[in-house]
């Protein structure tokens, strides 16, 4: 734990961590300090000049709290009316240029603009003259839309360019009022993080070409979940809604701050992915091609367990552990091999040193935890002599080529439980369809051996089975999630010290004996 | 009145060359600087009471001796001779008659302070100054005064020019540290200040030509004789730019301390015929001006400009008489500092184009009192709350304006009325 120091904030005592500065060690303590372009992961750039405050006897009197430590006996003003009429002042500056356009901004709802005009401004406009005019709607490159206008030039976007993805794409050009943010000519946005920019903006000058105008943000339902694009796991807001007489659609994905996982952000492609979980879905179940009432497909797969020679159960990377042990535990029941092959969910090369990793799944930590076999030629020897195939969500086409798939579906039945649609949902002569991740509720470890729980954020108008109840209706010995949870609990060593049932939403770190599944 | 100290060489053919320059005595106090241990200059040049001659006055010895203790990183010397405060003009005659007393400075001055690398950061306007700046310094190094061996001692030290791009604020001594460094002028955050955490990242000391070019007289005949000139608190002599409404503008070398009116009316020549005094800016454009009631006892110095509530600036005084229209005055004010704003700060960024089109609009004809008003209290609400002073060095004049002229504003609004009823 770090120190702590005592300083007063208008007068009062407040402990508060040492090594920080005044807007994060005292915001920390729920008293907020208005900034613009101070950003944790982008350190303090002193531009915006609202978090201006007073040291009582301090040399000198007036400092921005993002430049000033806190330290021990600090006696900080924020209520004085020097302070509250800079805070007016800053605003009023700030607003004089800005097109005040929020009924057409993306941004309303989770402006800093609105926010702190709310909160330290409230006053009328004293601008009689025309304030000044720049570009709008600027294509900035990978999905980002800049407008000028809008821009406080507080600079996050600029220090994310430059200190993050270290690409530099973005820069403040001109001097004065005619400072505007804008890309080199020809050069535009070009980096895996960019769309980061339109979180960072403070203000509605960065939009998403994907995300504009399609909804307001106060009607937004903002879950936390755990993105499943590739094995890093980065925490995230599903950002979803259900208005009247339509279905609970999300709308985008933002990171969410996990200094163990992500910190702030998360990649382009990782928040792109919401639209897998909208679009393309398996929703009906069907049976030699067709449409089958879901029950009734249930009922085929179980006969065709039991009059199969030898089934081969596969499971994908991408389920959660609870999944997974479901699985394993049907397979037991009906003396089937298990594989959690899936080499073709990694693609090699693809990741890179700072969030994006080569495997696209989210959990295959959780195959070893299980000791699930994975190997090809493990999966290849299982399917030696076998005639039912039911992949778990576990899309074979990445990992296998047609011609081997073709070879397999010569002298075994495919079965597939998906909730996407797939080129093997295509191939299968029986698909269930399963929920999504995002309407579902799991345990995963990511590539760092964190162990992280999302929780079901959307709730469909006709939702699917989740994969629990499918397989407890196949004959698996679950009912319920959490009875799969207990189960894991009980009987997987490395988690007997874990409370499974409250993992912290920061996630908690397995060592590599616990991931490894040696009981502590 | 005029004294010769810095300026002694200005007159002599060819001063600017090496040769003539060392027969008047250039580089003749190297000798005894070199025997003396460094802290000993520092001590000296405190003893001398020089002061900044930058703008600030902040005192120069004091200023070496921030340096950290026991500092293992290099230490840069940075001379600004960006000289851009409007009404200053007088580190361009430094660099054009007598570079090599400006050189023989910063050898003194690296010395003192430890440095090897001597940055010269001169406006890119200069450009005739750079030419003869360069041709100085390449004299320097040819007669072995720079380079690996300053005049045959044990003293490496080296001298960049670097030419700015024309920016006000990069006279700002963070943003000359920005500029030289390749990125765009914007002042730095203070805290680290730049004797701690400068160039580079190195401890860094940065000094206006004039206070380098006063160093040789200073070491060659001592604190006391330098003191001899000026007042107790503000000592020496400075090369004062005087321009505006006077018979005789120019570039005069006097001894700090001496009354204003007196200086205007002896030195430059006084007042055009038949023309009445309105107001002096007593320290380049952005000091507050003075109204000749308050000029009667302004004296050129430290304590007596603070004590009027404006300040010795950079010693560029501009003399205005009745037929300046203050208003336009007060326009082109702020054109120059919106013009120049780096953009960093919201409030210097915002306000001061605000300001511009307010007074635009006084200008026109269009203004109302409240335009009065919010001009006058936008001043207030941008002034310090900046990284740098540059807002301050627009809002510090205007205010004084505003104040002290308001009636000629009010004229501008009311006649405007009347231009609207006629039509």
């Amino acid at each position: 734990m770090a120190e702590k120091v005592k300083l007063f904030v208008n007068g009062q005592e407040v402990e508060v961590e040492s090594g920080k500065n005044l807007i994060d060690a005292i915001g920390a303590v729920g008293i907020e300090i208005p900034h613009l372009c101070y950003h944790p992961a982008l350190g303090a750039d002193g531009n915006c000049r609202m978090c201006l405050v007073g040291i009582e006897d301090g040399r000198p009197p007036l400092v921005p709290a993002c430049k000033t430590m806190a330290v021990e006996g600090m006696k900080v003003q924020l209520d004085t009316e020097k302070i509250k009429k800079i805070q007016r002042d800053i605003m009023e500056l700030e607003l004089i240029n800005h097109p005040i356009d929020c009924p057409i901004c993306d941004q309303a709802g989770e402006c800093k603009l609105q926010d702190y005009y709310m909160q330290y401004d409230g006053q009328k406009s004293r601008m009689t003259v025309p304030p000044v005019a720049k570009a709008k709607h600027m294509d900035f490159g990978a999905g980002v839309v800049h407008d000028q206008e809008r821009c406080v030039l507080c600079a996050r976007c600029v220090r994310f360019t430059r200190l993050i993805t270290k690409t530099g794409e973005l820069g403040i050009v001109n001097r004065t009022d005619a400072a505007r943010v804008t890309t080199f000519p020809g050069r535009p946005l070009a980096n895996r993080y960019a769309l980061n920019v339109v979180d960072l903006c403070p203000v509605g000058a960065m939009t998403s070409k994907d995300f504009r105008f399609k909804q307001r943000a106060w009607f937004l339902t903002k879950s936390e979940s755990v993105c499943h694009g590739c094995s890093k796991g980065c925490n995230i807001y599903i950002d979803h809604n259900k208005e009247k007489y339509q279905d609970d659609i999300i709308y985008r994905f933002r990171p969410r701050l996990n200094q163990q996982v992500n910190g702030y952000f998360m990649c382009d492609a990782g928040r792109m992915t919401y639209k897998l979980e909208n679009d393309n879905r398996l929703n009906s179940a069907q049976v030699a091609g067709k449409e089958t009432n879901i029950n009734d497909a249930i009922e085929t797969l179980r006969r065709a367990f039991s009059q199969a020679k030898k089934t081969v159960l596969i499971v994908s990377p991408n389920c959660s552990l609870e999944q997974m042990l479901a699985v394993k535990r049907l397979a037991a029941t009906y003396n089937a091999v298990l594989s959690g092959y899936s080499d073709g969910y990694i693609k090699k090369g693809d990741g890179d040193d700072f969030l994006i990793q080569d495997d696209k799944s989210a959990n295959r930590a959780g195959l070893a935890l299980l000791d699930i076999e994975s190997s090809k030629s493990g999966f290849e020897a299982a399917l030696a002599g076998a005639d039912l195939l039911v992949s778990f969500q576990n899309d074979l086409c990445r990992s296998l080529t047609d011609a081997e798939l073709t070879k397999i579906q010569e002298t075994t039945k495919l079965v597939y439980l998906s909730s996407y649609k797939d080129r093997f949902s295509e191939i299968a002569s029986i698909t269930l369809p399963v929920a999504a991740y995002s309407e579902d509720t799991g345990t995963i470890i990511n590539t760092d051996n964190i162990l992280q729980r999302y929780g079901a954020a959307v709730i469909k108008n006709v939702p699917a089975f989740n994969l629990i109840r499918v397989v407890n209706l196949l004959g698996g010995e679950f009912k319920s999630h959490e009875e799969a949870l207990t189960d894991l609990s009980a009987t997987i060593a490395a988690l007997n010290n874990i409370d499974l049932k409250h993992i912290p939403s920061e996630g908690i770190a397995l060592t590599d004996k616990e991931v490894s599944n040696v009981a502590a | 009145m005029q004294v010769k100290v810095l300026s002694a060489r200005f007159d002599i053919p060819d001063a600017h060359k090496i040769e003539v320059a060392k027969e008047n005595g250039a580089y003749s106090t190297l000798e005894k600087v070199f025997s003396m241990q460094p802290v000993e200059v520092i001590e000296l040049v405190k003893q001398s009471g020089l002061r900044g001659r930058g703008g600030a006055g902040f005192p120069t010895g004091l200023k070496w001796s921030f340096l950290p203790k026991n500092n293992t990183k290099p230490v840069y010397l940075a001379v600004n001779s960006d000289e851009s405060e409007p009404a200053t003009f007088k580190d361009r005659y430094i660099l054009v008659r007598d570079p090599h007393m400006m050189i023989e400075g910063i050898i003194i001055c690296c010395y003192a302070i430890g440095s090897h690398d001597a940055y010269i950061y001169i406006r890119g306007e200069y450009t005739t100054q750079v030419k003869a700046l360069q041709a100085a310094i390449d004299e320097a190094y040819a007669a072995g005064y720079l380079g690996a061996s300053v005049d045959g001692k044990e003293y490496r030290l080296d001298v960049t020019v670097h030419r700015g791009a024309g920016a006000y604020v990069c006279g700002e001594e963070t943003a000359l540290l920005e500029s030289i460094e390749g990125r765009k002028g914007q002042p730095r955050s203070k805290p680290p200040f730049p004797a701690v955490e400068g160039l580079y990242g190195c401890p860094t000391i940065i000094n206006n030509v004039q206070s380098i070019a006063s160093l040789p007289f200073i070491l060659t005949n001592g604190p006391d004789a330098y003191k001899a000139y000026g007042t107790e608190k503000s000592p020496g002599t400075h090369l004062f730019g005087i321009s505006g409404l006077v018979k005789k503008p120019g570039m005069y070398e006097l001894p700090l301390g001496l009354p204003i009116l007196e200086v205007i009316e002896k030195v430059a020549g006084g007042l055009l015929e038949g023309r009445k005094l309105k107001g002096i800016i007593p320290g380049g454009s952005s000091t507050p001006v003075q109204t000749p009631e308050e000029a009667q006892d302004l004296t050129l110095d430290y304590e007596s400009m603070a004590a009027h509530k404006t300040m010795f600036g950079s010693g560029g005084i501009v003399v205005l008489d009745d037929t300046v229209d203050i208003v336009k005055l007060v326009e082109n004010l702020i054109h120059f500092y919106h013009h120049e704003s780096c953009g960093q700060c919201t409030p210097c960024r915002e306000g001061l184009g605000w300001m511009l089109k307010i007074i635009k609009k006084i200008v026109r004809g269009d203004g109302t009192t409240a335009d009065i008003d919010l001009l006058r209290e936008l001043c207030d609400n941008i002034e310090m709350k900046t990284v740098c002073v540059l807002s301050a060095a627009c809002t510090m004049p205007v205010r004084s304006y505003l104040n002290k002229f308001r009636h000629e504003f009010e004229a501008y609004v009311k006649s405007d009325t009347s231009c609207q009823t006629a039509m």
